[in-house]
């Protein structure tokens, strides 16, 4: 008798999610399998790399390795978005909106709404905007990033229990994407969906961030619960849980201490230029084999190995 | 109807029909008014909940003090007097502190005591498996070990037999003063932990002949919405029942989930042990009350991932 390979029989598929609009729009999500298993199932759209863009000059923060393909461009947004896209091969561009932070520099969502818009009209590929997790900021400035961005189809970051109904609405009202953001809890990612729907989102809107635990930071609490949501939707028809998922890895990762120490500070721990780029790498290659399709990277050393890593499995 | 309803409740419960034990959870030092009441050692309040207790039928009254420190030896030989002034219910002493147990045991007077708990650790049979003997009391055995909580009905299983196996060899302990508790986890965060226990449920009697078996029930709920704790409560009762646990710690003011624990809702169960049996069920086709107990058993059995909202999709 020839050897048979056990094959998972798969029940449910995961949402095509069309993210940006016009000439920039970008399919994900679309499985109807686990991640890369096109041996018995359907890959419809392969995962998307995007990069992260601060709306302020983080060179504060960030260690040398961080900065350094960056050097000449950390003080526009603009201008550090065009070269994610143009030189380091970005699918999509993420921009974190670190200067409303109300514990940093508070800036007012009318200032922040406006860089997120040029740095929207900079480039030709779908944009997310991630707040600061802070429910009256993030609302504050969502919605108006909302209404300066109407005619983009951007995807907002993060909605969560505390603000879906006021940011939520924002984006039902412009015809945003919601990324629908819950704690590592699998019931909870399902419960946020559901109370989306209720509000009037429609299904065919909803990205989800199980939220993301950095290597070493909780990664693999993360992984169970993206393998645990994908075999709900995919597996137990889960209609709730069908939707694509984001993971904002670059930004994870990059601020445990151990990305960022010197050679100096840890000379056990190795060169210094590449630790960060590796568990960067490995973070979203652990995403990606737990079923994200989209990974939102820094560095763009880690973009080229994710993206060959993709280009591989297919 | 009448017959196909009997026929089938017949049918679903192979083993010895039982009403199920009960032992009243609210004297409780979380709660804010008798948690209270008994900082204060104010009588009437506690006096009161007792009298509760027994007219909503419990089996015993659980006196569950917490750890209590250095006050928890006078407490419990205040409060078990103060309980049996006006009741003749067999008590539960619950807490961690051994000389308050101990202090407890020796003001019983009424009826046979029961230790909640003695833990699967060393250190807790050795200081209170010697105390249970000499007392001729009923004890919860624990299923928690030296590593915490089990991780699967195999764990359950190895815990159960180290703790009957001591009781029993080393201190001459009858089984059926042991009440084994597989430790209930919440359906939202620890979904898989119930079906270990059910798992384990069926081994039990096989583990430990003899032994009665025990749960504290409501934590299955302990996080969904509050109004929907009971639904939760009654299905897992259903099932814990069906393989056989002996008795539970539940709500005494539920007087719907007593009926279900007591076997008097029949419909409920057949519903309930459908859903368990495989069976694909109809939600639309079913009364409102009907699709409630058949979503929730699909829940607590992970047919379906718990949500919130579980009833209301």
């Amino acid at each position: 008798m020839t050897f048979q390979p056990s094959k998972q029989v798969y029940s449910g598929k995961i949402r095509e999610i069309t993210l940006g609009a016009g000439e920039r729009a970008l399919q994900i999500g679309g499985r109807s399998g686990y991640a890369f298993h096109s041996f018995e199932s359907e890959i419809t759209h392969p995962p998307r790399v995007a990069m992260e863009v601060w709306d302020k000059d983080p060179s504060q923060d960030w260690s040398e390795a961080a900065k350094a393909p960056f050097k000449d461009v950390l003080h526009d947004p603009a201008a550090w978005a065009r070269k994610c896209v143009d030189e380091y091969g970005a699918e999509i561009i993420v921009v974190q909106t670190k200067s409303s932070d109300p514990n940093g520099d508070d800036k007012p969502a009318s200032e922040v709404s406006d860089v997120v818009k040029k740095v929207a009209e900079a480039v030709q590929v779908p944009v997310v905007v991630w707040g600061v997790a802070n429910h009256d900021k993030d609302t504050e400035v969502m919605r108006e990033v909302a209404e300066k961005c109407s005619d983009q189809r951007v995807a907002i970051s993060p909605v969560e229990e505390g603000d879906y109904k006021q940011i939520g609405a924002a984006c039902l009202g412009y015809k945003h994407v919601v990324v629908s953001s819950s704690p590592i809890d699998v019931n909870l990612a399902k419960q946020l969906n559901i109370l989306l729907e209720n509000l009037g989102v429609s299904s065919s809107d909803i990205v989800i961030d199980p939220t993301t635990g950095g290597l070493g930071y909780g990664l693999e609490y993360t992984y169970s619960v993206m393998e645990r949501i994908q075999q709900a939707a995919l597996t137990q028809e889960d209609d709730k849980l069908q939707q694509p998922i984001i993971a904002n890895v670059g930004n994870e990762v990059w601020k445990s201490k151990e990305a960022n120490l010197s050679v100096e500070e840890a000379p056990h721990l190795g060169d210094s230029s590449q630790r960060g780029v590796i568990m960067e790498a490995i973070t979203a290659v652990d995403l990606l084999l737990a079923g994200a399709d989209v990974v939102i990277l820094r560095h763009p050393d880690t973009v080229k190995l994710v993206k060959d890593y993709i280009q591989k499995m297919q | 109807m009448t017959f196909v309803l009997f026929d089938f409740s017949f049918y679903l419960c192979p083993k010895e029909i039982h009403g199920m034990k009960l032992i009243g959870e609210n004297l409780n030092i979380m709660s804010s008014k008798y948690g209270k009441a008994l900082k204060e050692k104010d009588a009437k309040p506690l006096q009161e909940l007792a009298i509760q207790h027994e007219e909503a039928g419990m089996d015993w009254i659980d006196l569950n003090i917490g750890p209590a420190g250095k006050t928890g030896e006078e407490l419990m030989s205040w409060l078990v007097p103060v309980i049996h002034e006006v009741v003749d219910l067999p008590l539960a002493l619950d807490t961690s502190n051994v000389k308050a147990i101990q202090a407890g045991l020796k003001a019983h007077k009424k009826g046979r005591p029961l230790i909640n708990s003695i833990m699967v650790r060393p250190e807790r049979m050795d200081a209170l498996l010697p105390v249970a003997r000499d007392h001729d009391a009923d004890f919860v055995a624990l299923l928690w070990g030296p590593e915490g909580m089990p991780r699967d009905e195999n764990e359950r299983g190895a815990l159960c037999s180290e703790i009957v196996h001591k009781a029993m060899s080393e201190y001459g302990i009858a089984p059926e003063r042991i009440f084994v508790d597989p430790i209930q986890t919440p359906v939202n965060v620890q979904q898989q932990q119930i079906m270990s226990v059910l798992e384990f449920m069926k081994m039990f009697q096989d583990i430990a002949p003899g032994c009665l078996s025990t749960v504290g029930l409501s934590n299955v709920s302990n996080g969904p919405p509050e109004h929907l704790r009971s639904i939760l409560n009654q299905v897992m009762v259903v099932l814990l029942r069906h393989y056989g646990l002996h008795s539970a710690i539940v709500d005494c003011f539920d007087k719907d989930l007593h009926r279900v624990a007591r076997g008097e809702r029949p419909d409920i169960e057949a519903l309930v042990l459908k859903v368990e049996g495989g069976e694909t069920l109809d939600t639309a086709s079913l009364s409102k009350d009907e699709a409630a107990y058949v979503k929730t058993a699909r829940v607590i059995l992970g047919h379906t991932l718990y949500s919130d909202s579980w009833l209301e999709v």
